[in-house]
């Protein structure tokens, strides 16, 4: 191993980690998303890096939700059980809403993510 | 003599497959970064580009890659696309680096390291028609030096006791 070796190696590690720092330092922090359905049709997109209240109409009624701190949750509606209120704050992508009465889905998404890796 | 050669790239041919299926047979799981290896063929495509030239080295690298597309992975699959162009882009590379500059062989396998990772990311990203992709790029460079740097290690060592049998 020479010189120019290490010099190579040195300033190829170097750009690398600039550029990893600045994606670092400029990432996104909350890019998701809720989706709501209704019937099983999109009916609004709420971004959670909003704190907000937000109202949709259910099959029983109205049904109003609210976005804390990227998470979102049901805090209010018409229904026999109250399921969907009970079930609290949800904020990852693998997590549910489901208030049957009301025939509302809401799902969490990631705004803009890789989701194909190929070997 | 020229079929001393013949035989021996042959034989490095062969060996490059085997080490190919070989080391996909053994993933090395990283959490957030799927998908590298070490690069153990291009052990094999720097020593043919050391001892022969850089016609030798690149029939190797594409042969390379046609036989395991054969054999494994299936021939035009994305997988073979993929190997295909990062196979190219890095012994392109690697022959420029070597012919320009002062660099060792531990440099040079740096470069071709660096470069299969360019090639196949973007082909990746030609075939899924995705931006996004060259997201992954630094993270997987990140890895692919130390990577080059083993395998440079490697090839010194395998030039030095090889150049007395093949010369």
């Amino acid at each position: 191993m020479n010189k120019s070796d290490i010099k190579l190696i040195v300033s190829s590690l170097l750009i690398i980690l600039i550029i990893l720092g600045i994606r670092f330092i400029f990432r996104n922090k909350n890019n998701k998303v809720a989706i709501v359905y209704y019937e099983n049709k999109i009916v609004s997109k709420i971004d959670l890096s909003i704190n907000n209240e937000y109202t949709v109409d259910g099959y029983n009624g109205k049904v109003y939700m609210e976005v804390k701190d990227n998470k979102i949750r049901v805090k209010e509606e018409v229904s026999p059980k109250h399921i969907c209120s009970y079930q609290g704050f949800i904020s990852e992508t693998y997590e549910t809403i489901v208030c049957l009465p009301n025939k509302i889905i809401i799902k969490i998404e990631a705004n803009e993510e890789l989701d194909t890796v190929v070997r | 003599m020229e079929l001393r050669k013949t035989v021996n790239i042959a034989m490095f041919l062969a060996l490059a497959v085997v080490l190919n299926i070989v080391e996909s047979l053994v993933p090395i799981f990283i959490s957030f970064v799927p998908g590298i290896k070490l690069g153990l063929t291009n052990i094999i495509i720097l020593l043919v580009l050391y001892f022969y030239t850089f016609k030798d080295a690149l029939l190797v690298s594409i042969l390379r890659v046609f036989v395991v597309g054969i054999l494994v992975t299936g021939l035009f699959s994305i997988s073979f696309f993929l190997s295909l162009s990062g196979a190219i882009f890095s012994i392109i590379m690697m022959f420029i680096v070597k012919k320009m500059t002062k660099l060792s062989i531990i440099g040079v396998s740096v470069v071709g390291s660096i470069f299969h990772s360019i090639g196949q990311i973007i082909m990746a990203s030609l075939i899924l028609k995705n931006i996004n992709i060259y997201n992954y790029l630094p993270v997987i460079l990140l890895f692919s030096i130390p990577a080059g740097i083993v395998i440079g290690i490697i090839c010194k060592s395998l030039f030095k006791s090889l150049s007395k049998i093949l010369n």
